[in-house]
């Protein structure tokens, strides 16, 4: 179940700015403050968002430290919980748990920002007393860090359509075709999977077709798509230490 | 030939091993889908997992040839199972070729039908109360099956649910959801790599994953990690198409 709040969330999120939408979306979640760093490796993440001081800092905390809750959600591929970090074994982040108390972080929520292997960031709640995120809140959660990973990629683009963006809902997000097609790409272009996507989806867009059909011609071998000099957005450059060939 | 309590038995260690080992949860629902193929003498397997916005996804199949993964990807929103996950209640020896059939779920009886199954099972993997997804069986033949294979259909279907849930961390519900995305998210990775594959070898996708899936086991290696050094550029590819061909030259 997704709250009818966040239903509208979601929807501002592909016509607004983030910034002005992160401090509802905290409330909508009863948290205290919401960040989204990019990256893909412990340590080497860069904060995009974040809804105000609280969760600027404590991010800036986790990079400055190069470990913490966001750092084992991107490496474990799946999300990390710590409803009151008084309670947490020493050993785990020993310096965080110190900082975060003065920064008046008591629990943390990370949540991993991925597609399979494309991995591109972590979304990170933090609230100053401790406890469970509201059980209402769960689907809202999910379904927020969905949309956040296509928002990353660029595929939610703000200029993009409704329905074009509505296309990239979940379920085509769950296309075994989709993947396949984007590890097609990915070998024949020479370009990370998270570029690949964004490349099948620039050929639907500029051909007007849906990615779904897109992505079965190539993986029936009907279509090929070719090198493009000028990179796709913005944020390819900052993903680009990733390709190591 | 395996007695049936033999098949059993070892059904059950290995579900006692998953659970203390290193868990894989693709690799375990693929060799758990391939066990009940055989155990209920059925020609094919999937187990189906809902995501956040109810639309179920295939994690694991007795087989991946691309015809039946499509065949099962069309019961996202359509089919049996569809209705299984709906109301919790098993959908038990629907024949596919029954005009009923055609009515109800046209793209998805007309899909099973081209893979040659004449017949279905829909049951539900339970969690207290909740639905989080469903158990496919397709037979090739219309005979219906018994109440006893039925019953064993569920109990293994119940394992499905607590593997993908593994026991340990049934504590919470947000635990619960973290574990069901971690499980779509591994199945997407190796749809990746499947391409990744098809596409530097240069051949069918079925055929790479095959390979892939013969090297893992020999190598004693899970799925998803694999399939996640692959997809990483950690792992070179090239050893294991050089181990694939060494062993169809053995075997030749």
């Amino acid at each position: 179940m997704i709250s009818d709040r966040m239903s509208e969330i979601l929807l501002l999120l592909q016509t607004e700015e983030w910034p002005t939408v992160a401090a509802d979306t905290a409330d909508v979640l009863a948290v205290d403050g919401i960040a989204v760093s990019a990256g893909n490796a412990p340590g080497g993440t860069e904060i995009l968002w974040s809804s105000g001081r609280i969760s600027r800092d404590f991010e800036d905390l986790q990079l400055t430290l190069g470990y913490g809750p966001g750092a084992d959600c991107l490496a474990g591929g799946t999300a990390v919980r710590v409803p009151d970090l008084g309670r947490v074994r020493e050993d785990r982040w020993p310096a965080l748990v110190i900082e975060a108390s003065a920064l008046k972080v008591r629990a943390v929520f990370c949540f991993p920002l991925h597609i399979g292997a494309i991995t591109l960031g972590v979304l990170t709640l933090v609230r100053s007393s401790p406890g469970h995120l509201a059980r209402a809140q769960g689907d809202d959660v999910n379904v927020l860090a969905v949309a956040l990973t296509k928002y990353v990629l660029g595929l939610g683009s703000p200029l993009l359509s409704a329905a074009e963006n509505q296309e990239l809902t979940a379920p085509v997000l769950h296309q075994a075709v989709l993947h396949q097609a984007t590890g097609m790409v990915s070998v024949q272009l020479s370009v990370p999977l998270g570029e690949a996507l964004l490349r099948l989806r620039a050929h639907a867009y500029s051909n007007s077709r849906t990615l779904t059909d897109t992505a079965r011609d190539v993986v029936d071998r009907r279509l090929w798509l070719e090198p493009d000099p000028h990179p796709m957005n913005p944020t390819d450059d900052e993903d680009t230490d990733e390709d190591e060939d | 030939m395996a007695t049936r309590e033999q098949q059993l038995t070892e059904v059950f260690v290995e579900v006692a091993d998953s659970l203390i080992d290193d868990f894989d949860v693709i690799d375990f629902l693929q060799k758990l889908s391939v066990r009940c193929m055989e155990l209920l003498d059925v020609a094919a397997v999937g187990i189906l997992l809902a995501d956040q916005n109810d639309r179920l996804h295939l994690l694991a199949a007795s087989d991946e040839h691309t015809r039946l993964l499509e065949l099962f990807a069309l019961q996202h929103d359509q089919g049996p199972c569809v209705d299984c996950y709906r109301d919790g209640l098993p959908r038990i020896n629907i024949s596919l070729t029954d005009p009923t059939a055609a009515t109800m779920w046209p793209q998805f009886a007309r899909g099973a039908e081209s893979v040659g199954f004449v017949a279905t099972n829909a049951l539900p993997l339970r969690l207290r109360g909740r639905i989080i997804g469903a158990l496919s069986l397709f037979q090739s033949a219309s005979e219906p099956l018994p109440d006893q294979d039925l019953t064993l259909a569920q109990a293994l279907a119940d394992v499905a649910t607590i593997a993908i849930l593994q026991q340990r961390t049934l504590a919470y519900s947000e635990a619960e959801r973290d574990q069901l995305q971690y499980a779509l998210n591994s199945r997407i990775v190796i749809e990746q790599v499947k391409g990744i594959l098809t596409e530097r070898w240069q051949m069918p996708i079925d055929e790479a994953f095959s390979v892939f899936r013969a090297y893992a086991r020999a190598h004693n290696r899970k799925l998803s990690a694999l399939a996640r050094d692959i997809a990483e550029g950690t792992q070179d590819t090239d050893t294991i198409r050089t181990f694939a061909e060494q062993s169809a030259a053995r075997d030749s």
